[in-house]
């Protein structure tokens, strides 16, 4: 899976995150993450991202990410969503999304 | 909570009323109204306007939520509607002018510090990445020498000037980049720019031409660049447009002279040379000062040869005195112009 256009989900509420993902030009994947809470939970916020990328096998885009304090389910939600809309895809695999 | 606000868009151009509105709105938070701005993003409970960030392409203007309902987290829900909606628009990548007192509230909302006039603006984009990519990229273009030039010109359209001014500089540096200003605003498309730029320069030695990029003259570096009909320049513009090239772009690629030409009729770019001098080379800063060189214009039978005087011998549609004024692309893509308008 690829990042083909720009994409947006979530918010910048407190306890949400906004997730922004562009194409790079080449095949890499770059993640940018802030946080408020980075100093607590910088670990953890990086390894749930990093799980998502893995699970949907994004081979290629960048993910800038602001966090305001969100879960982890709400994290994978906003990453995952944000990715299938700037990868344009139709068929979802949902098994990928658990 | 403000849960009961309601978000929707307005285009100021065509609801008067609403429009009217938000500008009441603007005065209360100490704020003028705008020129330019394309939609409206407003919040309101009830019947009252609470909320409202106005875009213009892809800069953020008017953004203000009323004093009353501050500390709510009101602006972050505002700022989060703005950003979508740019999206919906086609721009991801975001830029906002505000006072300096206010670029922590900002840095809340996801945007990262450009460049600041102390005391006065601060330019912001919504993107911790976006300068630094850009620099990066433009690190892997650097070229040895002592002496690296530079150049930024608009080229609307590219004349023997221009041309001049290209050869003396190329001459005088070790290596010289060359700027074509990527804002599509001008008399002539960017794509017609360019190209008579491209030809215009070509077999120069030790030259590379660049596209220029929203962070060179753009709307957003200086907005009004581009409105100087109007003659009048803040002068804060030019000068957030000056300290991102001293603070990103000259030394991503080394640049240790920019090279301009004196200008006689356009008081906009005189204006912007004379802050060039100070911003570069006068004001303090943490990067290196670069040495601005002016250089007196070309005489043309007794005309300084300038990219407003080729337009207004277009407008009036006298092209006897052109070939003593542009070289031969852009002579032949002009009689192509003349003709097609």
């Amino acid at each position: 899976m690829k990042i083909v256009k720009e994409a947006l989900a979530g918010t910048l509420e407190s306890s949400d995150l906004l997730v922004k993902v562009m194409p790079l030009p080449a095949d890499r994947v770059e993640v940018v993450i802030k946080s408020e809470v980075m100093h607590q939970f910088g670990e953890q916020i990086r390894k749930v991202v990093s799980q998502t990328l893995q699970q949907l096998g994004l081979l290629s885009g960048q993910i800038v990410i602001e966090d305001k304090g969100a879960l982890d389910c709400a994290i994978r939600a906003r990453v995952q969503a944000a990715i299938l809309r700037g990868a344009s895809v139709e068929q979802l695999d949902w098994s990928k999304l658990s | 909570m403000n849960d009961d606000i309601d978000f929707y868009t307005v285009d100021p151009r065509k609801n008067w009323d609403e429009g009217a509105e938000i500008q009441h709105m603007l005065t209360q938070c100490e704020l003028d109204m705008e020129d330019g701005i394309d939609v409206f993003v407003v919040g309101r409970q009830g019947h009252r306007l609470v909320a409202c960030a106005g875009l213009e392409g892809n800069i953020v203007k008017c953004a203000a939520t009323v004093p009353d309902l501050r500390g709510e987290s009101l602006s972050l829900k505002l700022m989060g509607e703005v950003i979508h909606l740019a999206l919906e628009q086609g721009h991801l990548h975001l830029f906002l002018f505000t006072h300096p007192k206010n670029v922590a509230f900002f840095g809340g909302c996801g945007f990262y510090e450009l460049a600041e006039v102390p005391g006065y603006v601060t330019l912001m984009e919504n993107t911790p990445v976006g300068i630094k990519s850009y620099s990066e990229q433009l690190r892997t273009l650097a070229q040895p020498g002592k002496k690296i030039g530079c150049i930024v010109m608009n080229a609307n359209p590219f004349t023997f000037g221009h041309q001049y001014l290209v050869r003396l500089a190329a001459a005088q540096c070790d290596w010289l980049h060359v700027f074509a200003v990527r804002e599509d605003v001008s008399m002539f498309s960017y794509r017609d720019r360019f190209a008579l730029v491209q030809a215009g320069v070509a077999g120069i030695p030790r030259l590379t031409l660049h596209h220029g990029s929203e962070y060179m003259v753009s709307r957003a570096t200086f907005p009004s660049y581009f409105f100087k009909e109007k003659g009048m320049v803040g002068d804060c513009c030019s000068a957030i447009d000056l300290i991102l090239f001293r603070k990103y772009i000259a030394p991503a690629l080394g640049i240790t002279h920019r090279f301009v030409g004196t200008e006689p009729f356009c008081q906009t770019t005189r204006k912007y040379n004379d802050d060039m001098k100070h911003w570069l080379q006068v004001a303090d800063s943490e990067s290196a000062s670069i040495s601005v060189v002016e250089v007196p214009r070309t005489v043309s039978s007794n005309i300084a040869i300038s990219a407003s005087e080729v337009r207004r011998l277009l407008h009036s549609g006298d092209l006897a005195k052109m070939p003593s004024l542009v070289p031969r692309d852009t002579l032949n893509f002009l009689s192509g112009y003349h003709y097609a308008t």
